[in-house]
């Protein structure tokens, strides 16, 4: 040995150390489970009582005791605490242990997921493309006969053929947004002498009287992390439903209208031509693209913008405090998009089940998803875990208690169950390379100046899968 | 909960069993000399439970109907029983040369060494890895067979390479700024060189200076040729060589101060915080907004105060001054190092001179930052839009990767410099070295094998960046990069063909690397 | 560097300018500031920390910053504005999001994060110490091969690993109708397990590399030594090796524990729908909802995320001490 022995044995010393340190770790962690475990007893003890205190509703119901996992993107506290709040409801009902997993990566994920054997009884697609491909390679079960009476008693025909393929019903919707509303303050409008703009043409010619009188007419952004450029689309869909008829706008989405077409390019161009008016748009640095599209409220309320497109569920992101169309001074209320032809088309999108496995209690649960009893709660137990305002829920199921509902609420659903045509967000609809793909990011290419509309809409043809 | 227990149960499970396991492989393979009957019985029972495992999990058809009737267990034990018979009976009549068994045994002793690493590579990576050049040959579902042409739409698509633009490397400042530095490197050399008598002496400093340069000319490059491929080519460039000299530098000094470990944490610590927040706290540094309202983004905050400092307002001047003062001192050093003789003082503090001259000339004419001037003349905030402007948004976003991973070099390259032996550093002061000298002579030289394992580690890591180009611009704006493009071809689309082409473009590209790097070892050894 | 300037600005006389054109005076400011910058690697280093403090703790004032400030105001106006709240960290660590809310998810990560840091240091010291010191046929090649295989980005392997998982491993004779079952179905798709299993897989290549590259330099002459005495490689490597490579483990356990401790996709992979096994990475993340409605809670997330990865690198960094190979090595 060519070292003295002490040293050894410090070595030695110091590698017990690292051993010890690493199994302490261990030794922590596993008291905190069992301190945990503990907890976790109390807590089913303590729902088990519960339970047993509810009136009896289990007469030995069949499904007692069987399990149904849910896997969807909707995961805040408020949506996900909501939506796993319904189905608590509903399974005090029925005994079907049901638990709901939201992620934020949800629908990337549920690709893999299915793929690799692991799928969910149930997954929510915000998506009904998405819908759509998983049906198309057997993943997904076709509704029995009596799941899809049992829909059809809720939905019109308008929301449940979103989750129709080939004729085949895979899909029950279980939550709507309305995506055609012009976000504003009436009391400014009426102080600065401006009207609710009843068509087009009207809301380009108010945008110039604003721009005339100093004020920024829009509040536009389209960043948003990975889905940056979904705003853009949203525009343009909006837009392709008012300049064309409804069976364009279903050939467009079924990818045999060209993008490259003068019917949607033109649409771009109409986008762009506004957005691009020096005075138009309240944005950072000057650049829709770099405005994160969450940003937009602050602006609104704070009077930098007079307007902001956006749907239904914006109103969440609206600085805490702002009161909704209560008639009050800083109210903040919303106006249908206008129109261009004088018709009331609807933007529309929202979330439909579908159900990976073929168990009767997977069929009862999937039921209640479809249900207007699952909307109510679900609203009631959102509406209470954002403390007041609105809950950002909705549901276009008819026969819902209308009391559950704000008034603003109330008038979002009145024009989702007035409209003459309503249509599904198109990027939705699209194969993923298209919708979740080049639609975002060559929309945003070209609102950032770095394409024009020709390159960019030719893009979008070349890579939909064919 | 039972899921954490079970999870700790399988680590207890997991360390016991393979502790077991290599235990009794590792006694029994040290019987391979005294008792190869017992080896081969036991290596029969082994292999003999593990065929009747098999055999019993036979499926046929569309249906799984089990191939072969009787329990699992019968034929687990019937197999082991079986086989372990056969293999004493050939242990004891045929038992093989002294030297062949002296052979067997140091090969099967490696093996107890190795084979737990090898089956998790094999089930973890190498399967995977043939799945996936076998679907890149494939069509999006996977069935229709496509040959190379995956590959092709990879390397003839404009996104991801586009060499339209090289024309614009010569007229670029950064094109310019390198060929300067190369020229200055070069007739320092020359100059040394001639006092040497040799043709050209490349010391220290000027290999720095040419390393910038070289930086200076590849972002020249990579600004002008564009594409998924260069950009990701520009990270591993840029990224590797400023993290790893970042991350020396930190060890090096933090070697010497007293507060090192604290100094260390806090450049440690951006490598503990996850990839969602780093997202977050750089869209917080870059994040602009409307003029007219005040910036929440530090970055833009600080360029658009900048944009307040004119002339007009006094700001100016003060800076101006502290500017002024800052170049006088550099010049007097450079006359210094001029008369010493100290190529690199007066070297490195002309060059610092230069971009201090070029701000006092735009404080005092065009002015700095963000300083648009307003209807009234009162200067309005020109905000940067660091993510969005197409190409050096590319550098900011590597920013975040270089401020994530210097750390990473830092603690590998504190380590091997913990690891320099102190009696060969205390001999070098002895000597009457200095720091510099003590760090050249002695620290540098032994530590250079771990800077290329850091080098390559970074490399091969940066070449796989996903995290934060998908959480700050998922591709946009012209910063896509291969991984990103494959987890969006593969996830995203499920295009498994185009996707797996992409993975195996990604692993043919570092390969290369880890091969260099392996010789080098070798040699090395 | 701007401090340096400052205190060298002090030290000289009035009229700098000047200075400069007089004959003796580059010389002794020279020297002064020659002396100064000879100080200044100590100054570089607390920039650098400095700049690389910065975002992290803008990060950590907006955490204590209400949702609408963060989005209308600088963090540093709060330092006149006041105005400072607890909220998003009562909303982090009280957020019921998902089954078993952050706490849960936290020791989640313990499950994950502590046996993937552990068992794959100990078989890739295994494997390193043969690659380095036993010879047998095919060394090197099996050596390149499987460091090669750093170059393999891992999300390809998620979703073969996760049928495997899901499915165990099976394969259909080509020709007929039967089907070998090499893996059994474990069903282990969903829990922690498939998790560290996955990281350890993963971990492999690199945990080789590293720790080969430390190993092979150890002194030759200490196991020729040992070997002379009798002992065989297992001792060897449990009594010399290991406690040699102390700092490289240590280095390669703060690594594993901190990826595995932030890795967000393979958990999500592994896990799918089984929220209760979630990690506090995906639970964070999430919280912020679909469309980033509570994005703000990111902030605080990020530092009760951070936390435990920052007590491990203050207990390990004490591993990295001078002098372990004190006159063991040869220069």
């Amino acid at each position: 040995m060519t070292h003295p022995t002490h040293q050894r044995t410090r070595r030695g010393r110091r590698a017990t150390q690292l051993i010890g340190v690493l199994f302490a770790f261990t030794l922590i962690a596993a008291a905190c489970a069992s301190d945990d475990d503990d907890d976790a007893a109390a807590t089913t003890a303590a729902a088990a009582a519960t339970t047993a205190a509810a009136p009896a509703t289990t007469e030995a119901d069949p499904l007692e005791g069987t399990k149904v996992t849910v896997f969807g993107p909707e995961s805040s506290d408020e949506e996900a605490g909501a939506l796993r709040d319904a189905l608590d409801h509903f399974a005090a009902q029925t005994g079907i242990e049901i638990t709901y997993t939201g992620a934020r990566d949800a629908a990337d994920q549920i690709n893999a997921q299915a793929a690799g054997g692991n799928p969910p009884d149930i997954f929510i697609f915000p998506q009904p493309g998405k819908l759509a491909d998983f049906a198309r390679d057997g993943h997904l079960i076709a509704l029995p006969d009596d799941v899809i009476a049992s829909m059809n008693e809720h939905w019109t025909p308008a929301w449940t053929a979103f989750g129709d393929v080939d004729g085949t019903q895979y899909g029950i919707p279980n939550k709507s947004d309305l995506k055609s509303l012009v976000w504003y303050k009436p009391a400014l409008f009426e102080s600065k002498g401006y009207g609710v703009p009843g068509t087009w043409d009207e809301l380009k010619a108010l945008s110039a009287e604003m721009i005339a009188n100093g004020d920024t007419p829009f509040c536009i952004g389209i960043e948003s992390g990975p889905a940056t450029g979904w705003t853009f689309t949203d525009w343009v869909e909006d837009l392709m439903l008012r300049f064309h008829t409804p069976e364009d706008y279903d050939a467009w989405v079924a990818g045999d209208l060209a993008f490259s077409s003068d019917e949607v390019s033109g649409v771009f161009n109409e986008v762009l031509d506004l957005w691009n008016t020096p005075g138009m748009v309240f944005a950072a640095g000057g650049s829709i693209a770099a405005t994160p599209f969450g940003d937009n409220g602050q602006p609104l309320v704070d009077n930098d913008c007079m307007m902001h497109r956006q749907a239904s569920f914006y109103a969440a992101f609206i600085p805490e405090g702002t009161v909704f169309a209560d008639g009050s001074a800083d109210a903040v209320d919303t106006f249908y998009f206008p129109s261009v032809k004088g018709d009331k088309p609807v933007l529309g999108a929202g979330t439909l089940v579908g159900a990976f496995r073929d168990a009767p209690e997977v069929w009862e649960v999937m039921k209640f998803f479809g249900s207007s009893e699952y909307a109510e709660v679900r609203q009631r137990a959102q509406t209470e875990r954002k403390g007041g305002g609105l809950s950002g829920f909705l549901s276009a199921a008819t026969n819902q208690d209308p009391s559950v509902y704000q008034p603003l609420e109330q008038s979002f659903l009145s024009i989702l169950q007035n409209a003459d045509v309503v249509r599904f967000d198109g990027s939705d609809l699209m194969p993923a390379e298209v919708g979740a793909g080049t639609f975002w990011t060559e929309g945003t290419a070209v609102v950032n100046g770095d394409k024009n509309v020709a390159e960019a809409t030719q893009a979008i043809d070349e890579s939909w899968p064919r | 909960m039972t899921a954490l227990w079970g999870a700790f149960a399988g680590v207890v499970i997991a360390v016991g069993a393979s502790a077991a396991v290599f235990w009794v492989t590792h006694r029994l393979f040290g019987l391979v000399e005294r008792r190869w009957a017992v080896v081969t019985a036991t290596s029969g029972v082994l292999a003999g439970g593990a065929a009747g495992a098999v055999a019993s999990g036979l499926r046929s058809g569309a249906d799984s109907t089990p191939l072969l009737a009787g329990s699992q267990l019968v034929w687990i034990v019937g197999g082991a029983a079986v086989f372990g018979l056969a293999g004493a009976a050939v242990g004891l009549l045929r038992p093989p040369s002294a030297k062949r068994t002296s052979a067997m045994q140091s090969r099967l002793r490696a093996l107890t060494f190795v084979g737990p690493a090898m089956l998790f590579v094999a089930l973890g990576l190498i399967i995977p890895l043939l799945r996936t050049i076998y679907l890149s040959l494939f069509d999006k579902a996977g069935t229709g067979f496509r040959g190379l042409a995956n590959y092709g739409d990879i390397f003839t698509n404009a996104q991801s390479l586009d060499l339209s633009g090289w024309a614009g490397i010569f007229g670029s400042q950064l094109f310019w700024g390198s060929v300067i530095l190369f020229a200055f490197a070069l007739a320092i050399a020359l100059a040394r060189g001639r006092r040497r008598g040799v043709a050209a002496d490349f010391s220290a400093s000027t290999v720095g200076i040419g390393i910038g340069g070289g930086l200076l000319l590849s972002f020249a490059v990579f600004a002008n040729l564009r594409g998924t491929v260069m950009n990701n080519l520009w990270w591993v460039v840029a990224v590797t060589f400023l993290s790893t000299a970042l991350g020396l530098l930190a060890a090096v000094i933090a070697d010497r101060t007293k507060r090192e470990s604290f100094a260390k944490s806090l450049i440690f610590l951006p490598m503990a915080i996850s990839f969602v927040g780093a997202g977050i706290i750089w869209r917080f540094m870059y994040i602009a907004r409307p003029p007219q309202k005040s910036q929440t983004g530090l970055l833009n905050a600080i360029w658009v105060w900048f944009g307040t400092l004119r002339p007009s307002t006094g700001g100016a001047w003060i800076a101006v001054a502290v500017l002024a003062t800052a170049t006088a001192m550099l010049t007097a050093l450079c006359a210094f190092g001029v008369r010493r003789r100290q190529s690199a003082l007066a070297i490195g503090s002309a060059t610092a001179a230069i971009p201090l001259l070029w701000l006092i000339y735009r404080f005092i004419g065009p002015g700095v930052g963000g300083s648009i001037l307003g209807p009234n003349g009162e200067p309005i905030a020109g905000t940067i839009l660091f993510v969005q402007e197409s190409p050096f948004n590319n550098v900011w976003l590597m920013v975040v990767l270089i401020w994530i991973q210097t750390g990473f070099a830092m603690v590998i390259l504190s380590a091997a410099i913990k690891a320099v032996p102190s009696d060969l550093i205390e001999a070098a002061r002895v000597d009457g070295a200095d720091e510099r000298q003590v760090f050249f002579g002695v620290t540098l030289p032994t530590i250079v094998p771990t800077i290329t394992v850091v080098m390559t580690a970074m490399i091969v890591l940066v070449m796989k960046v996903f995290d934060i180009v998908r959480v700050m611009t998922n591709g946009n704006f012209g910063t896509q990069v291969i991984a990103n493009e494959m987890w969006q071809r593969s996830f995203t689309e499920f295009n498994l063909g185009l996707g797996s082409a992409l993975a195996v473009v990604l692993f043919l590209g570092v390969v290369p690397v880890m091969g260099l790097n392996i010789r080098r070892m070798q040699r090395g050894e | 560097m701007s401090s340096a300037v400052d205190a060298a600005e002090a030290e000289q006389p009035a009229g700098s300018g000047s200075a400069v054109r007089e004959r003796q005076g580059p010389d002794r400011i020279g020297r002064a500031v020659y002396r100064f910058l000879r100080s200044i690697p100590v100054w570089v280093l607390w920039l650098m920390v400095i700049i690389w403090s910065v975002p992290t703790g803008s990060l950590f004032l907006n955490s204590f910053r209400h949702r609408d400030d963060q989005r209308a105001s600088g963090w540093w106006t709060s330092f006149t504005e006041g105005n400072w709240t607890l909220e998003n960290y009562t909303d982090v660590l009280s957020s019921g999001a998902q089954t078993g809310g952050l706490w849960q998810a936290l020791l989640n990560s313990f499950a994950i994060a502590i046996p993937a840091t552990i068992i794959p240091i100990a078989i890739a010291a295994l494997a390193a110490y043969a690659f380095a010191w036993i010879p047998f046929r095919g060394r090197e090649w099996i050596f390149i091969g499987t460091v090669s295989l750093l170059a393999l980005p891992n999300q390809v392997a998620l979703l073969p690993l996760l049928q495997m998982f899901s499915g165990g491993a099976h394969w259909s004779i080509p020709g007929t109708e039967i089907v070998v079952t090499l893996i059994p179905d474990f069903s282990l798709a969903g829990t922690a397990t498939a998790v560290w299993l996955t990281h350890t897989a993963f971990a492999l290549p690199f945990a080789i590399f590293l720790l080969h590259n430390y190993i092979s330099t150890l002194p030759g002459e200490l196991f020729e030594a040992a070997r002379i005495d009798g002992a065989d490689h297992f001792t060897i490597f449990w009594r010399i090796v290991v406690p040699l490579s102390v700092p490289a483990l240590a280095a390669f356990a703060i690594f594993q524990f901190l990826w595995t401790w932030n890795d967000y996709l393979i958990a999500l992979t592994m896990l799918g729908a089984a929220g209760e096994n979630y990690p506090a990475t995906i639970k964070i993340a999430s919280m912020a909802g679909e469309f980033g409605l509570r994005e703000h809670l990111l902030s605080a997330g990020a530092f009760v995320q951070a936390g435990v990865p920052m007590l491990v690198f203050f207990f390990l960094q004490r591993f990295f001490v001078r002098g372990l190979l004190a006159g063991s090595v040869k220069s």
